[in-house]
């Protein structure tokens, strides 16, 4: 009993605690260093990319890769490799940026809910029912068609129909802790409800928040290239790598490396994610813990 | 369970409801003036004038709304698309049937496929199965399903022309896509099989099976298996969801007139109506799907399904 005060007293120690179980995981590293080293990359490209992102050589359309064009150039001339080198920041970027506002919304919905329960509860439930009974793919469509096309509304798009997910998921931990006897503790001294809810509540509800977090950039970024790629999320000319993939479709037959190199990036950095997912997600499973 | 059943078949109608509201709602905001987009940029400004008032879009929001709502769920009349002309019922008769076999095929290779790989990576846990299953599965969750699709067609339909790059007709049709839409279910399925089989298999009753001699086939099957069953449909539940959506994405990608064209074609024209009653129908089918796997649960926990019976008759001590 002494020792799990100690462990979860803040949100500090939990998270050293998980952050010392993921060091021992190779994979989970491996995933780590993977997605960082491309987030660095995709932000130092314009320092070494050797052709402009819209330079187009107009000897070398569609041409395949070689010594000049490492990854060959698209159906404007341009170079693929700076292209995804260039691309990378907008692609990266949107999983994790969409499961910190959608989890920073949900949080303190899904706190609210299931702390006060009753018809608070109920109303917020039912309304998380409401969205969930379409497929998300569905809702994110229609959002990105009410918001626009662009990096940041595709986020947005993305976050909002994240939302009623992560509510469901804090909500279910709120209810997991609102019985427990520190929280009595907590309310006969006299502590404010919101006092309790984010100083007490929230801190005990680090774990199962940083798994779904975890386990969600990678889906967010698979779903945020599918946008892109049916051409609502981020549109030509940035050269997002679901839009590359896009553009790419029509020259399937003549020009198939135009499809595979973009593909492998999103692919690589999908993977990475879901290790580093897979990581979290023993590291914070108190039954793997040794 | 009969009452429980019809209660969630009821409560349906408030959701689908609240969901006709919601996409309404949503439309009225998106950007692009329906009028332009149907007689073109270059049309004069009377004659859009006459579109929008033929079209209904100068009335007040909660007018057309409740005329919108009045027409679908009280005369059942949905109407026609603003931009093909065809009446919204038809095409949704074409297209339905083609995106529900679509992703029927998607979800019955994922899971006869899935399922067994996890069981399989469990039983022979830290061998050989195991660790090819589950690279297997990393890789599976990790390739977006619309670049596998567009890596098949290079393969199979460019390369070795052994099938239709896209298009509908017999079942062949199908084959591309749901193999491109049935790799992350698997990989999906075959980890959450493995894991909540390594939960149930160190249990106590296993070993208790084995003990009395039960054969180590009808331990994994009957025993062990129905124990892990929960958490897998739970996960079939989800992976038919996002079927669901990925199918929308493959359609467009092999040309497929199903309901994802239909939609997406609806969302790029700014045809209000198409866009409205297909996502009303996809919430249906996704509704009743849910309201399935749930039944999923009653029949193979009997826990659950007295837990239903129980709610139901406190129901009744409380209302006498």
């Amino acid at each position: 009993m002494a020792d799990t005060k100690k462990k979860t007293r803040n949100g500090q120690s939990e998270f050293a605690m998980i952050w010392k179980q993921l060091k021992k995981n190779k994979l989970a590293m491996a995933g780590l260093i993977i997605f960082l080293l491309e987030l660095v990359l995709a932000f130092l490209a314009p320092l070494y990319i050797p052709y402009g992102i819209t330079e187009m050589d107009p000897v070398a359309q569609r041409a395949a890769p070689s010594a000049a064009h490492w990854f060959g150039t698209d159906n404007l001339g341009r170079d693929i490799f700076s292209r995804i080198c260039y691309g990378g920041k907008y692609s990266l970027t949107m999983g994790i940026i969409t499961i910190l506002l959608s989890n920073g919304v949900g949080i303190v919905i899904g706190a609210v809910a299931g702390y006060f329960g009753g018809w608070v509860d109920n109303l917020i439930m039912r309304i998380c029912d409401v969205f969930q009974s379409m497929p998300g793919m569905l809702l994110n469509i229609v959002l990105c068609a009410v918001l626009g096309s662009g990096w940041f509304n595709t986020i947005l798009a993305l976050a909002i129909g994240n939302v009623p997910g992560s509510v469901r998921m804090l909500r279910a931990s709120m209810l997991k802790q609102r019985g427990a006897e520190y929280v009595e503790a907590c309310q006969s001294i006299n502590c404010s409800t919101p006092r309790i809810i984010f100083s007490h509540l929230l801190p005990n509800s680090f774990s199962p928040m940083l798994v779904g977090m975890s386990m969600g950039m990678s889906m967010m970024m698979t779903m945020a290239a599918s946008l892109s790629f049916i051409g609502l999320g981020i549109q030509p000319p940035i050269p997002d790598w679901g839009a590359m993939l896009s553009d790419a479709r029509q020259f399937i037959r003549i020009a198939p490396h135009m499809i595979i190199f973009p593909g492998i990036a999103i692919a690589i950095s999908v993977l990475a994610l879901n290790l580093l997912g897979d990581g979290i997600r023993d590291a914070a499973d108190p039954k793997l813990r040794r | 369970m009969a009452r429980y059943f019809l209660k969630r078949l009821l409560w349906m109608i408030p959701i689908i409801l609240a969901v006709a509201v919601i996409v309404f709602t949503l439309m009225t905001f998106c950007p692009g003036d329906p009028a332009v987009i149907i007689l073109g940029s270059t049309a004069l400004e009377s004659d859009l004038q006459a579109k929008r008032v033929e079209l209904g879009l100068t009335d007040p929001y909660f007018v057309r709304l409740a005329r919108y709502l009045s027409d679908t769920f009280i005369r059942f009349d949905l109407g026609s698309s603003w931009v093909t002309k065809v009446p919204i019922l038809d095409s949704i008769k074409e297209r339905l049937p083609r995106t529900i076999v679509l992703t029927i095929i998607t979800a019955l290779i994922s899971f006869g496929i899935g399922i067994p790989l996890g069981v399989t990576a469990a039983v022979h846990q830290n061998k050989w199965q195991d660790h090819v299953s589950m690279v297997l599965a990393l890789l599976g969750v990790s390739i977006p399903n619309f670049w596998l699709a567009l890596l098949l067609v290079l393969l199979f339909s460019v390369k070795l022309k052994w099938l239709p790059v896209s298009g509908v007709g017999g079942l062949k049709y199908y084959i591309l896509p749901a193999l491109a839409g049935c790799s992350g279910a698997i990989a999906a399925m075959a980890r959450q099989s493995r894991s909540s089989m390594l939960d149930v298999i160190r249990s106590d009753y296993i070993t208790t099976a084995r003990a009395k001699g039960v054969p180590e086939r009808q331990v994994i099957q009957k025993h062990a298996l129905k124990n892990a069953m929960i958490p897998i449909i739970t996960v079939m539940g989800n992976q038919i969801g996002r079927m669901l959506g990925g199918v929308m994405i493959l359609e467009t990608i092999f040309s497929i007139p199903g309901m994802g064209t239909l939609i997406i074609t609806g969302v790029n024209n700014r045809d209000y109506p198409v866009v409205q009653t297909g996502s009303i129908f996809l919430a249906i089918v996704f509704s009743l799907v849910m309201l399935v796997v749930d039944m999923a649960f009653a029949a193979v926990d009997p826990r659950i399904k007295a837990q239903y019976a129980n709610s139901a008759k406190r129901k009744v001590k409380t209302n006498g």
